[in-house]
């Protein structure tokens, strides 16, 4: 991928590169932590645990997960699918 | 690649009302990537809901919206493809709005075979009126209402509608998204009445009285009762008990016997009225 990948405002991005099987692949994994409230199904859905719960101030719940390890995704987009909040962006 | 919601939302309303992992989220995004899959221009779609929870998500998706009185979303989309066909209708329902308060609009929608598709988003409980039990609330499960235990036998929304005559009927769960998204979009492709049943998880109201607080416990609820519908033909009726049958229960192409076949519509409801329109005119 040689074009920019363009987030939509407000999206907090991670870049790594990845193994997937055996190819070589590059993912951008974009999160919006102002809509995120914090159900924690992206860390359910996800095998390769990339998602992270964490404590955090906000009004709903008081909690907000982040990218803990993106070098491990694999680009299943479960997350992406299974997000009720369209917080999660994977490319 | 990640699919761009952006271009179907209000994203000024954004993030929605919804409690945290409810989900509605879900069958929204699902429906959305269905939408794009058929390629639907947004001036020529328009979404309906009733109210509840799911009444609010035509809110959210720029496209023409409206929203309407309880129960009767079927209503008012009838009225708005009798007045324009060629327009396409999408409405949005829970459980207790399609199958409760909605109920006689619901089978005589399917009766007449109007061409629309009719989302039932099923979280087996009243879930913003305050958790009052609905049709669909299983035996035994407790809702503010029957704080002891639900006596009442529930609804199974696929085979009424299957029984009432919609062309199209399908059922999937939250827990898969493709296959709510592939179901959807087939309904999107019917000619004729189409219901989508999604099974959804209502852990502030449901979940919370019956030990699943949290939206992965209701979830993981929900998936270890789902049970596909050609493994289910085989089994016995009491281990169906409070069990959800996923799968397409009418297609097309469908396996149906031929007397459950005999009094369907054979034309799609606005055909066949414009064709009685001909038929007087040429008098």
């Amino acid at each position: 991928m040689s074009e920019k990948i363009k987030l939509p405002d407000g999206f907090r991005s991670w870049e790594a590169d990845v193994k997937i099987g055996k190819k070589e692949d590059k993912v951008t994994i974009g999160h919006w932590a102002e809509g995120c409230k914090g159900c924690a199904i992206c860390v359910d859905v996800c095998p390769k645990k990339v998602w992270k719960l964490i404590e955090a101030k906000n009004k709903w719940n008081g909690q907000l997960v982040i990218v803990d390890k993106p070098d491990a995704c694999i680009k299943c987009m479960l997350c992406e699918i299974h997000c009720p909040d369209f917080c999660i962006k994977i490319f | 690649m990640a699919f761009d919601y952006e271009k179907y939302l209000r994203m000024d309303k954004i993030p929605h009302l919804w409690c945290p992992g409810c989900g509605i989220g879900v069958v929204l995004k699902a429906m959305l990537r269905a939408m794009e899959n058929v390629n639907w221009e947004r001036n020529d779609t328009a979404f309906v809901s009733g109210i509840g929870c799911t009444s609010r998500a035509p809110g959210y998706i720029d496209c023409n919206t409206l929203h309407t009185t309880h129960g009767r979303g079927l209503t008012f989309a009838t009225g708005i493809k009798m007045a324009q066909p060629d327009k396409n209708l999408v409405i949005f329902s829970g459980d207790g709005d399609a199958t409760a308060i909605g109920g006689n609009h619901f089978i005589h929608a399917c009766r007449r075979n109007i061409d629309m598709t009719l989302i039932v988003v099923n979280n087996n409980i009243y879930g913003m009126t305050g958790g009052q039990h609905s049709p669909t609330t299983p035996i035994g499960f407790k809702a503010s209402t029957t704080i002891y235990g639900n006596v009442d036998p529930s609804f199974d929304i696929c085979l009424l509608a299957r029984a009432a005559g919609a062309t199209y009927v399908a059922r999937s769960t939250v827990n898969k998204g493709r296959t709510l998204e592939q179901y959807i979009q087939r309904g999107f492709e019917n000619k004729g009445f189409s219901v989508i049943e999604a099974v959804s998880n209502c852990h502030t109201q449901f979940g919370r009285k019956n030990n699943m607080s949290d939206p992965i416990s209701s979830r993981k609820w929900i998936e270890d009762r789902e049970i596909p519908l050609a493994k289910a033909r085989d089994m016995k009726a009491e281990d169906l008990k409070n069990m959800v049958i996923t799968g397409e229960f009418i297609t097309e192409k469908s396996d149906l016997e031929r007397w459950e076949n005999y009094n369907r519509a054979e034309k799609e409801y606005t055909e066949a009225y414009s064709d009685i329109i001909k038929k007087v005119k040429k008098k």
